[in-house]
């Protein structure tokens, strides 16, 4: 029967399918990028004021290939919503390891009078892959007044939803941090 | 009366150290109710101010008599960036959702339209008007030849796009400030690249060639103005560090000067001075600061005063200083 070979074509491209990824929603530069961020995952210093903040996740292709190449740049403001513009503090060039995973450590960017909404910068590229540019905000942010479903675009930015992530309250009250994952998906050259 | 005394002389003294200029409001221009003049563009040869407006219109003023000639707009969008020809008979009109529109300068004609998609961040006439360069958000820069209304090539950076792009006077460069800190040189005709500046950290928001087009100048996040050599890209000199962002430059019509207009970067909306630089010295020849004022815009006059515009209400005020 000539079918097995389709059914098995078929099933392929559904396995395929199945490990298709869609791409992280692009979001814009904005006007505080500043090259040769140091690299560390330790963002926050000793001391510093501001919820804690503990962000990691993973960097994929579309074909869901973890990406151990992919560099990632972070920026955002400290806690009163000032960009360093003198230094790089609240900036890096994160580290990611053979699964293409990151973590950083730092605190709840502030709000700030041009933005509605507190927000990281991310600028991952990985060769062979189109650079993404984008930007992470949290679903815990006032703004949204606990509905960042409904609210989200109270913020002009924000063109998609997926890029307001959960935030988990974790860790005892001396010790409290705010949890956030945020996956990074490049387009493929 | 003791307090006026001593007060004198320290407001001399001020004016002495940092080169504080008298800033003259030289006319207030009422705009309709809800037409807030949200930034402006003079002429090359300050004799009209085009003001994109709150409510999407772009009017058109002569200067100095202040009379409306003109009212433009994109119809569906609102208006992103304003750019003169270098002769003054054309403007073109960029929207947030990627119109550009050029109308014939003072009847106020279209002459062409084109669409790039994006947001129109910054654009640029070349001295010959055949040539315009768009800056769409987040996007490569693009260089259209306007007489067939095409693409002649993308101009794309590391990533993102491009914040402002400039033809220098003589027609033979094109510069881009790019969002991966980078300012690239190009061939005006071709766009091929030719130089780069990569010793800028930061985002530069403006750039303004020498009218010789020997140098272009760039300001931006790092506060300061540098001059750039054009054949190899290099900073020659960088102007004494300032408090504010550089958001706007334009270059005297006689060369000797630059307006550069600066923002808080905390808030656009905050107050911020404008400063004319010496460019062959380097160093601040006056300042323009009034309590309450943001400019949102910069330029020369015909007898070679500089410009500022600043909104108030409804009204569009212009100031001139030395």
């Amino acid at each position: 029967m000539s079918s097995a070979p389709a059914a098995a074509m078929l099933a392929a491209l559904q396995e395929r399918e199945l490990q298709y990824r869609k791409p992280t929603p692009p979001n814009e530069i904005g006007p505080f990028y500043k090259k040769r961020a140091p690299q560390t995952a330790m963002l926050r210093a000793p001391g510093d004021p501001g919820m804690p903040l503990a962000i990691s996740g993973q960097v994929f292709n579309t074909r869901a290939d973890a990406l151990s190449t992919a560099v990632i740049e972070v920026w955002q403001t400290d806690h009163l919503g000032h960009y360093d513009l003198e230094g790089y503090r609240y900036r890096a060039k994160l580290p990611v390891d053979n699964h293409g995973s990151y973590k950083f450590e730092s605190v709840m960017p502030g709000h700030y009078p041009d933005r509605v909404c507190q927000h990281v910068h991310y600028l991952v590229t990985a060769p062979g892959h189109k650079p993404l540019v984008t930007q992470l905000y949290f679903a815990t942010d006032p703004v949204f007044e606990g509905d960042p479903d409904r609210n989200f675009g109270r913020d002009p930015l924000i063109h998609n939803r997926e890029l307001v992530r959960p935030v988990i309250l974790s860790g005892d009250p001396k010790t409290i941090q705010a949890v956030v994952r945020f996956e990074l998906v490049l387009e493929l050259l | 009366m003791k307090g006026a005394r001593l007060l004198l002389p320290i407001v001399v003294l001020q004016a002495f150290l940092f080169g504080a200029s008298a800033a003259k409001l030289d006319k207030t221009i009422t705009v309709p109710p809800g037409a807030v003049v949200r930034f402006t563009a003079f002429s090359p040869k300050g004799d009209f101010i085009a003001g994109a407006c709150q409510d999407g219109q772009v009017r058109l003023w002569t200067f100095p008599a202040a009379e409306l000639r003109q009212a433009f707009n994109l119809q569906d969008q609102p208006v992103s960036s304003l750019a003169f020809s270098q002769d003054g008979t054309l403007l073109a009109v960029g929207g947030t959702r990627g119109a550009v529109k050029i109308f014939t300068i003072p009847a106020g004609k279209l002459k062409t339209e084109l669409k790039t998609g994006q947001t129109v961040l910054a654009l640029s006439l070349s001295p010959d008007k055949t040539l315009l360069a768009v800056a769409p958000q987040e996007r490569p820069a693009q260089l259209w030849d306007l007489d067939v209304r095409r693409v002649i090539t993308d101009l794309p950076a590391k990533f993102s796009g491009s914040l402002a792009v400039a033809f220098s006077p003589d027609g033979k460069w094109l510069a881009s400030a790019d969002a991966d800190t980078t300012i690239r040189i190009y061939e005006a005709t071709t766009g091929a690249l030719r130089a780069t500046t990569d010793d800028l950290l930061l985002e530069t928001f403006a750039i303004a060639f020498s009218s010789d087009s020997k140098y272009v100048y760039a300001g931006g996040a790092d506060k300061t103005v540098s001059e750039i050599n054009l054949t190899n890209g290099k900073v020659l000199r960088a102007f004494p560090k300032q408090s504010y962002v550089v958001g706007d430059l334009h270059d005297s019509p006689d060369g000797k000067s630059l307006v550069a207009v600066y923002f808080d970067e905390n808030s656009f909306k905050n107050p911020a001075p404008v400063l004319l630089w010496d460019t062959a010295a380097g160093s601040v020849r006056s300042t323009f600061s009034e309590s309450g004022v943001t400019p949102n815009g910069g330029g020369y006059a015909k007898d070679g005063r500089a410009l500022v515009t600043s909104s108030s209400g409804p009204s569009l005020q212009v100031w001139s200083f030395r």
